[in-house]
């Protein structure tokens, strides 16, 4: 696998789409804060969410055995699922009791999480993602970069290309709304004849056994309400115990991830329709784990908005797929380490350290403070994590003796005076790559205050 | 059932202190007159609003709106002439042009509407299927904020599927750029009664 900063550096080739993808993001942010300043409970709400969070894992197991007694009441078939595996060999199963062929699934993580498609393909079933941006990935044979805006790193003109390839759109049409009209007339047809509907869930409730699922496009309701047989795929950290919860986190959700006041639909699933059938499918794949680390448990009180993708200032310049996993950006980055710290290791170290990842997350994770954390364990654990280790050596001895850091600022600041700016001496460093370096004083602090004491005498 | 069990264990090893569950207060919106935030959040949104006197101009506003010869269900009660539910088969409402459904809450700060499977005739699909979806609500329904919503909301007790819907079905996953109309409904027209 090739390193974070490896592929970003291939992703910063091209500055004019770098500098696109930036600004589009950007904007993403800048409706947040609009919608964020609308409600002037918004801490409260952070506070109360992280809190109502906090207090479901730590009852975890009653509330996941209070949502199955709720939900089979309802009349739901409830599944437990350890890890991916479990969780795909049970969909293909519901699919094959009812000899289905073909699957409509809206938007979830979980399952991107799980590889479901690709093994669900493997045993020759047709899965068609509803949500336009994950259509349109799905088609070109990619992974979402970014966990709300799947599609948020192709232009319109690839998207028009692909459409005509795939679709038969008109070649080099572009418009938005053409395409999009385009998918909508290709979904209908897939809504109506697919067997099967499968949705990820936004929050479970504990205390009455309803999945409720957040979407704009509408595409969830329409796979989930026209197939006789649907299937909500859930992780067990998307729980909470009150319904009423749903107010506070209703509210955080849209506004956080693309500044609307609410998603167009919060759908709210208690029983099967007349002469359906209603399966739920808890899955763990590693959250147990993750739940046993102190220091990184909180992790799972994310309720995946992106906001902290989009206000990244790596993420916005690297793109999504530069992270290699399933989860990109700064969330990602602390939820992947702990499933396999030699492949994911250097996410960690894809960060400024900046905190405003913290600032935006709506349940208050701390996730600049455990991207910190997961330096020093992946730093312990001996994992090459970068170029940056000669350079830490160097600045740790230099720092450390008063006499060396005084004759290094010496020799700094002569060679700055040699070679200015761009001119690139400490080659060694990713650090100037892209830096201009500050003009170099004629002379030291210390300098300076020891010729003032003299002065002063 | 072996991963159950083998989740529930694992978590009850590994899960943190009991952390203190919160009661969460009903706050309420700031803004005066709830009605004319509701109308303009709606309408940010993309939505058009019709506020009339009177519950029987809600066919005549229906036709001002939908003024061609097109397919029309209607959930309401007192729409007269307006096909109703007949089937509960969901593929039988495909080329439905309006839907025409009644919304039991209005909320002022997101301009979302609650309606559940009972005001759907048990069609689960309608609001989604239609291309133009119509909903009726008393403006004495209309809260402010999403606390009061699911205050007035409690536990479900008899329908087995409820939505809140905010708004026509829109995307923005082509450039960012803003599209109505993605999977769902084209548009949505509120009619606020008195």
């Amino acid at each position: 696998m090739m390193p974070h900063a490896q592929k970003a550096a291939i992703f910063n080739k091209d500055e004019a789409r770098t500098d696109w993808h930036d600004a589009s993001l950007w904007m993403v942010r800048k409706k947040r804060d609009f919608a964020v300043s609308e409600i002037p409970e918004w801490e409260f709400l952070r506070e109360f969410a992280s809190d109502i969070k906090m207090h479901t894992l730590s009852k975890l197991d009653d509330y996941l055995e209070a949502f199955e007694k709720a939900a089979i009441q309802n009349g739901a078939i409830v599944h437990w699922a350890a890890d991916a595996k479990e969780h795909n060999d049970i969909v293909l199963s519901i699919l094959n009791k009812h000899q289905a062929k073909k699957m409509v699934k809206s938007k979830s993580m979980l399952t991107e999480e799980c590889h479901l498609n690709e093994f669900l393909e493997l045993h020759n079933i047709e899965v068609i993602d509803s949500d336009l941006g994950e259509r349109i990935i799905q088609m070109l044979d990619e992974p979402p970069s970014h966990i709300v805006l799947p599609a948020i790193h192709l232009k319109k003109e690839e998207i028009g290309e692909l459409f005509h390839r795939e679709l038969h759109t008109e070649k080099g049409a572009t418009d938005p709304q053409y395409l999009t009209e385009a998918a909508r007339h290709h979904l209908r047809e897939k809504f109506h004849t697919a067997q099967v509907a499968l949705t990820g869930v936004n929050f479970g409730i504990a205390e009455t056994g309803e999945v409720v699922v957040c979407t704009n496009e509408g595409n969830a309701d329409m796979g989930v309400h026209l197939t006789p047989v649907q299937i909500h795929s859930m992780g067990i950290e998307k729980l909470i115990p009150r319904r009423s919860d749903l107010a506070v986190f209703t509210r955080l959700l849209a506004r956080s991830a693309t500044g609307q006041p609410v998603t167009v639909f919060t759908s709210h699933h208690r029983n099967p329709k007349p002469a359906g059938e209603m399966h739920i499918i808890l899955v763990d794949n590693g959250r147990t784990e993750q739940l046993g680390k102190p220091d990184f448990r909180s992790s799972l009180k994310c309720i995946r908005c992106g906001a902290c993708m989009n206000t990244c200032p790596i993420y916005r310049r690297s793109g999504g797929h530069s992270y290699e996993t399933t989860i990109p950006g700064p969330i990602g980055s602390i939820l992947t380490p702990g499933i396999d710290l030699k492949k994911h290791g250097q996410l960690p170290f894809a960060s400024t350290l900046c905190g405003s990842c913290t600032d935006v997350c709506p349940v208050k994770i701390d996730i600049h403070t455990q991207l910190y954390k997961w330096r020093q364990i992946v730093s312990e654990a001996g994992l090459p994590e970068g170029g940056n280790k000669t350079m830490m050596s160097i600045m740790g001895s230099g720092l450390a003796s008063p006499s060396f850091f005084h004759r290094l600022g010496n020799i700094g600041r002569k060679l700055l005076r040699i070679f200015p700016g761009k001119e690139r001496f400490l080659s060694f460093t990713v650090w100037t790559k892209d830096r201009d370096l500050p003009k170099a004083p004629v002379e030291s602090f210390r300098e300076w205050y020891a010729k003032q004491a003299k002065d002063a005498k | 059932m072996p991963s159950k069990e083998s989740i529930l264990s694992k978590i009850k090893a590994n899960r943190p202190n009991l952390w203190p569950l919160p009661d969460v207060p009903i706050f309420e919106t700031l803004a005066t007159d709830k009605k004319t935030l509701f109308i303009q959040i709606l309408e940010r949104g993309g939505s058009k609003v019709h506020c009339i006197d009177d519950s029987t101009q809600i066919h005549q506003v229906i036709t001002t709106h939908f003024p061609e010869d097109k397919r029309m269900i209607s959930t309401l009660p007192t729409l007269e002439g307006i096909e109703g539910i007949t089937t509960l088969h969901p593929d039988f409402y495909e080329g439905t042009e309006v839907a025409i459904i009644e919304g039991l809450i209005g909320v002022a700060e997101n301009g979302a509407l609650w309606v559940t499977e009972n005001e759907l005739g048990n069609v689960r699909v309608l609001p989604f299927i239609a291309q133009h979806l119509v909903m009726v609500i008393s403006e004495k329904n209309i809260v402010g904020t999403m606390h009061e919503a699911y205050k007035i909301l409690g536990l479900p007790t008899t329908a087995g599927f409820g939505v809140f819907i905010a708004g026509p079905s829109k995307t923005a996953d082509i450039e960012q750029s803003l599209v109505i109309g993605a999977q769902g409904a084209r548009s949505l027209l509120v009619i606020l009664t008195p």
